[in-house]
């Protein structure tokens, strides 16, 4: 495989702000990279630096092996949603999907048309009259129908319904397996998306947290529910990631535990779980908040 | 899938652009037109009540020769040039256009508009003359000395102006791209300084006098032309400014 985004100590300081500080990562072609973090972790920011809409303080990234900063030959090949993308007041959602079938060489206005139909969107009412949900799925139709070989959505779905979101889901997938391409999802519904990412990149203060494989990283932890005892001392000496207790049952999330240890909290009468991505990546969030804070 | 290696041609992308501001037409074309009608019928009126408030005495023969009803319009595309910037760059470009490109099309576009408005004035004071003055001996499109300008010339001086003037609200529009509303208030307050500061000047070497002896000599479309050097350097600078406007949102 090789790597569409490549980052190497991508950095975007805005004044003091340091939005972005020294961010490596690779995304590989044709795989669903999620890049997750909290409010203001620097995932936008990353994302503009990816498309060339914000300049870099220091570092650099290339996109397609070239640099994306006014190289149409890479925007051309590039679509990037957001939750917060302006529109001109007067345009309305059919002005969107005109400019947008000229502005993307693979644009598909058939699949666009279904996609209108299927979401609801009203395409002759104005942008700003739109609700927050309709909005969304103008960008979501956007960046689906693009068909770009990279395509990043930032907080694509903000306001949009579980039913959209699910039919979301469903039409990245089947479009991603028919027409495979290079997705960079960024969103705060980790275990909502977690089905659809090969690859996570956890962005935390401006810094990369993890960048691992999404199967490797469940791999890395596992919860132990038992008596509060018998947790107590199968933990003490092993990276706990978050503890949990309610009367005399404790849970523990263990990261880097051998088929040993498994094996060895079974015989101890411990029950094991699997911990979702979600909870994985808060304990990990958390975690380094306390090592800020201590 | 096919994958596309080299991206499309100039000109498509730039048409891209284009296609973006033409999307909605009301704004660049439709609405100044119809100001620019709309004054003119407004005039017509005026015109209208005062040969009746008249009656039988005689007006003087220039009473309708002078009219500044078409500078109105003029200044009005320079607020539509900062407004189109400022409604077009960040979706453009937010959609993954290059600045470059959204600069050139942009460009285009608003060279189109100078021309059209430049044309269309022109045509109308073919009319007026035509019609010795829409009948009241009026002159709303070639107003004062530009009467007895050939039409070609009145196209040209006023494509010329209006380019001028569409090119200042380029660089000012990219300005507030940019820098938001302090770029703009800092971009016409430096401007105005430069203005008094060159008059100052001119007046204290006694070069005023003669500059404005040769300005009055000049004919309507050497004036016209005067102000190309204006339109390329707001044009470039306008560019410069815009290479390093991120997209809002």
């Amino acid at each position: 495989m090789t790597a569409v985004i490549e980052a190497k100590g991508l950095t975007r300081h805005y004044g003091k702000v340091r939005a972005v500080e020294e961010v490596s990562f690779t995304v590989e072609t044709d795989s669903i990279c999620g890049l997750l973090g909290r409010n203001g972790a620097g995932k936008t920011t990353v994302m503009r630096l990816i498309t060339g809409q914000e300049f870099a303080s220091d570092g650099e990234v290339t996109v397609f092996g070239e640099s994306p900063v006014e190289n149409p030959a890479v925007l051309a090949r590039t679509c990037f949603v957001r939750e917060s993308q302006v529109y001109p007041d007067s345009f309305r959602g059919k002005h969107v999907l005109k400019a947008a079938a000229h502005l993307f060489p693979n644009w598909d206005a058939d699949y666009a048309g279904r996609l209108v139909d299927e979401f609801r969107v009203p395409l002759n009412r104005r942008m700003k009259k739109m609700s927050r949900g309709q909005r969304s799925a103008v960008g979501v139709i956007v960046g689906l129908a693009a068909r770009a070989e990279l395509t990043l959505l930032d907080e694509p779905y903000a306001g949009l319904d579980a039913v959209a979101r699910e039919l979301f889901y469903d039409h990245l997938l089947a479009d991603y397996s028919a027409n495979p391409r290079t997705i960079v999802l960024s969103t705060h519904l980790i275990d909502e998306a977690a089905r659809l990412l090969n690859h996570v990149v956890v962005v935390d203060g401006g810094r990369v947290l993890i960048d691992a494989d999404a199967d490797d990283l469940r791999g890395t932890a596992v919860t132990l529910v038992g008596g509060h005892a018998a947790i107590e001392r199968f933990a003490t000496g092993k990276e706990a990631l978050g503890w949990d207790s309610v009367g005399g049952i404790s849970s523990v999330t263990l990261a880097g535990l051998s088929d040993a240890d498994k094996a060895a909290a079974v015989a101890a009468g411990l029950e094991l779980a699997p911990v979702s991505l979600q909870q994985l990546i808060v304990n990990r969030t958390r975690n380094s908040i306390q090592e800020v804070r201590s | 899938m096919t994958a596309i290696a080299v991206a499309p041609s100039l000109g498509h992308r730039v048409a891209t652009t284009v296609r973006v501001h033409a999307s909605n037409p009301w704004a660049l074309f439709y609405t100044p037109a119809f100001i620019t009608l709309g004054v003119f019928a407004l005039n017509y009126a005026i015109w209208r009540t005062i040969l009746l408030a008249a009656g039988d005495k005689p007006l003087a023969p220039d009473a309708f020769d002078y009219n500044g009803g078409v500078t109105w319009v003029m200044f009005y595309l320079v607020v539509v040039a900062v407004q189109a910037m400022n409604q077009t760059f960040s979706f453009t470009v937010g959609l993954g256009s290059t600045r470059r490109d959204y600069y050139l099309g942009t460009s285009a576009v608003f060279v189109a508009l100078a021309v059209t408005f430049g044309g269309g004035i022109a045509l109308m004071a073919g009319i007026e003359r035509a019609t010795s003055g829409w009948g009241v001996d009026g002159h709303f499109f070639a107003p004062g000395f530009l009467q007895s300008l050939p039409l070609w010339e009145l196209a040209l001086m006023y494509a010329l102006a209006l380019a001028m003037l569409m090119f200042v609200g380029a660089a000012a529009g990219s300005m507030f791209v940019r820098w938001a509303a302090t770029g703009v208030i800092i971009f016409f307050g430096v401007l105005a300084v430069i203005a008094v500061a060159a008059i100052y000047l001119l007046v204290a070497s006694s070069a005023a006098g003669p500059v404005l002896t040769w300005f009055g000599e000049l004919t309507p479309l050497q004036a016209a032309a005067s102000t190309l050097p204006v339109t390329i350097v707001s044009g470039v600078a306008g560019f410069l400014v815009l290479r390093r406007a991120t997209p809002k949102g």
